[in-house]
């Protein structure tokens, strides 16, 4: 044996050898690959922020930004539009959060396996796949045809509320998760109802990673677009003020405006005002980012002493 | 005195769980409202209106005034686009979530993580934008075409799921047990080797996963693709003819369609449609996870 592997022709080393060589070398290309993969997703990211930019720096003013749209004329703002899109933000995070906190606590911290549980989580599941525009259609029949109140901020908002109702609710699942068991069993321990636990233990431990997720789906629902168009409706209040708290009254948001204006806009700089929105929109997006770090961060540490 | 307060404690239990109970209801009621919604006014096209069914999903003339709602066209716009973003982002979704879970050092990581993150964030609006100002006029220039179309809307879908297919194949990869690891690297696989023929195989199930959600997302995506796509509703004959997508069909037509005329309701069939195959991903999303188990 030792023989024929003494003897065996120099070609099999080599070929050895040169397999050794050629999969450290496809290990290396591979890594590579995978580098540039993610590098050039970041890379087209800053191309898109570093796009917006450029095309919209140059529209945003005081007056872009708090003046009245025009109907047919230069020169208008999206002041009312931006209003909008905080009101309906808010009516929204009011139905939403309430009933998807409740929702996800009893998914992860009460409910055992069972039929409930099941028929729950498929629910959930589906409506997270629900496309905006099919819930803009339901939204339509219900709210404004059925219930009759025409195109309004409160008719959108619920829209809204049914779109990211899942979402929320696996916001609220997965900081829950993130506290130890150890917590829990310290707190039932000491005599604790579960109610108690999660109100005086759970909450507190998860609020961090609530609140971060909390504001990142918050900024997703400022630049929703289809469910709104239909229901929450493309035109401002013309009422007293286009800043208008009746939420029957119809309320485009920005994102709206910016669709609204490239597809029906007479205005002649409706290039201009596009930009300027999508600019807005974006800025708003990074805000909306920035604060649900910071804000968590802060909450981690003032609640549990964890950096 | 104690025992009031542990009255109280187990009266409020109970109310508690009444109230959390029904918030978890209010999702059962919530999708089952909708399917009903969508199931009466999305069959009115073909019980109220004769058309039929397979008028409709087959048809390829699509011309409201002459009664004619052949939806094909659109269907087809749906699926070849959708289709095309997943060719694109779901090996390079889960590409970029082997590079998560396995490569990123820790900085790095979160350096790109929030990149991600505010992928998700940016509205779809916006990203229709960009395709229309700077992916539209680019891809003209270079093919010499009108530029919007099919092809458009794929890359920009391509890019919209990329969040949800990197962050789910990252979640699917990090579960392998790193035993599976160490055995492969004891055996004298290179890195690549362990990804590509240990970790790979180990979460596909989960990997499938996370394209079918990125399905979902890009069929169901409307201004992004309506801004592209161009909107002529005729079958699409190349990636680089302007074409139209069940979606962004609807969100065109929906504001001319008056109240009960078979024109809106063949716009409700194609929202129920829409709506059938998000439901039927969701099914084939249980089946992958069930065979792990």
């Amino acid at each position: 044996m030792a023989r024929a592997l003494s003897t065996a022709p120099p070609v099999a080393k080599t070929f050895v050898s040169s397999n050794a060589r050629s999969r450290r070398a496809i290990d290396k290309v591979a890594t590579a690959g995978l580098w540039i993969a993610a590098s050039a997703v970041v890379a087209l990211l800053l191309l898109f922020i570093g796009y917006l930019f450029w095309q919209g720096y140059s529209e945003i003013s005081w007056h872009f930004l708090t003046g009245y749209p025009q109907s047919a004329t230069a020169g208008g703002g999206v002041g009312p539009e931006i209003f909008n899109s905080f009101y309906i933000l808010v009516l929204t995070l009011t139905f939403t959060l309430p009933i998807s906190i409740l929702a996800g606590i009893y998914l992860q911290e009460y409910s055992g396996p069972g039929r409930f549980r099941d028929i729950v989580q498929f629910s959930a599941e589906s409506l997270a796949t629900v496309p905006s525009i099919v819930m803009a259609l339901f939204g339509l029949l219900v709210f404004v045809q059925i219930l009759g109140w025409h195109f309004s901020a409160l008719g959108g908002a619920l829209t809204l509320t049914f779109l990211n109702l899942p979402a929320m609710m696996r916001v609220t699942q997965q900081a829950l998760a993130s506290v130890p068991a150890t917590y829990r069993e310290a707190s039932m321990g000491l005599g604790a109802t579960k109610w108690q636990t999660v109100l005086r233990a759970i909450l507190p431990s998860a609020i961090g990673p609530l609140t971060t997720g909390v504001v990142l789906v918050s900024g997703r629902i400022f630049g929703e677009t289809a469910a709104l168009i239909f229901t929450a409706g493309s035109s401002v209040s013309y009422g007293a003020s286009a800043y208008d708290f009746n939420p029957f009254h119809t309320a485009e948001t920005l994102a709206v405006h910016l669709y609204s204006t490239q597809r029906e806009g007479l205005v002649p700089d409706a290039t201009q005002i596009a930009n300027g929105s999508a600019l807005v929109l974006l800025v708003m997006v990074l805000v909306f980012n920035v604060v649900a770090r910071v804000v968590g961060r802060q909450l981690t540490r003032r609640f549990t002493g964890k950096a | 005195m104690v025992a009031a307060r542990a009255n109280k404690a187990h009266r409020d239990e109970r109310i508690a769980l009444v109230f959390l109970m029904g918030s978890s209801g209010i999702f059962v009621l919530a999708m089952a409202t909708i399917l009903l919604f969508l199931l009466v006014n999305g069959t009115k096209l073909f019980y109220a209106d004769h058309v039929s069914p397979l008028a409709f999903l087959f048809g390829t003339e699509w011309d409201g005034d002459a009664g004619k709602f052949g939806a094909a066209p659109f269907i087809a716009g749906s699926i070849v686009a959708t289709g095309l973003a997943i060719l694109l982002g779901g090996p390079l979704g889960v590409a970029i979530g082997l590079f998560f879970s396995e490569l990123a050092p820790k900085r790095v990581a979160a350096a790109f993580k929030p990149a991600i993150e505010v992928l998700v964030g940016i509205p779809s609006i916006v990203y229709g934008w960009i395709g229309l100002t700077l992916l539209v006029p680019f891809l003209a220039t270079v093919t010499h075409t009108q530029g919007n179309g099919i092809l458009a809307a794929g890359l920009v879908l391509s890019i919209m799921i990329l969040p949800t297919v990197i962050s789910l194949s990252e979640d699917a990869l990090r579960v392998v047990p790193t035993a599976l690891r160490e055995g492969s690297a004891a055996l004298g696989a290179t890195r690549w080797e362990t990804m590509s023929r240990v970790l790979i195989p180990a979460a596909s199930s989960g990997l499938a996963v996370a394209v079918i959600l990125g399905i979902a997302r890009a069929i169901g995506e409307t201004l992004a693709v309506q801004l592209v796509l161009g909107n002529a509703p005729v079958m699409p004959k190349s990636l680089l003819m302007s074409a139209s997508a069940l979606t962004s069909e609807i969100v065109m037509e929906m504001g001319e369609a008056p109240d009960g005329s078979p024109f809106r309701h063949a716009l409700f069939s194609m929202a129920l449609l829409l709506l059938l195959v998000a439901m039927g991903l969701i099914v084939l999303i249980r089946l992958a996870l069930r065979k792990r188990t």
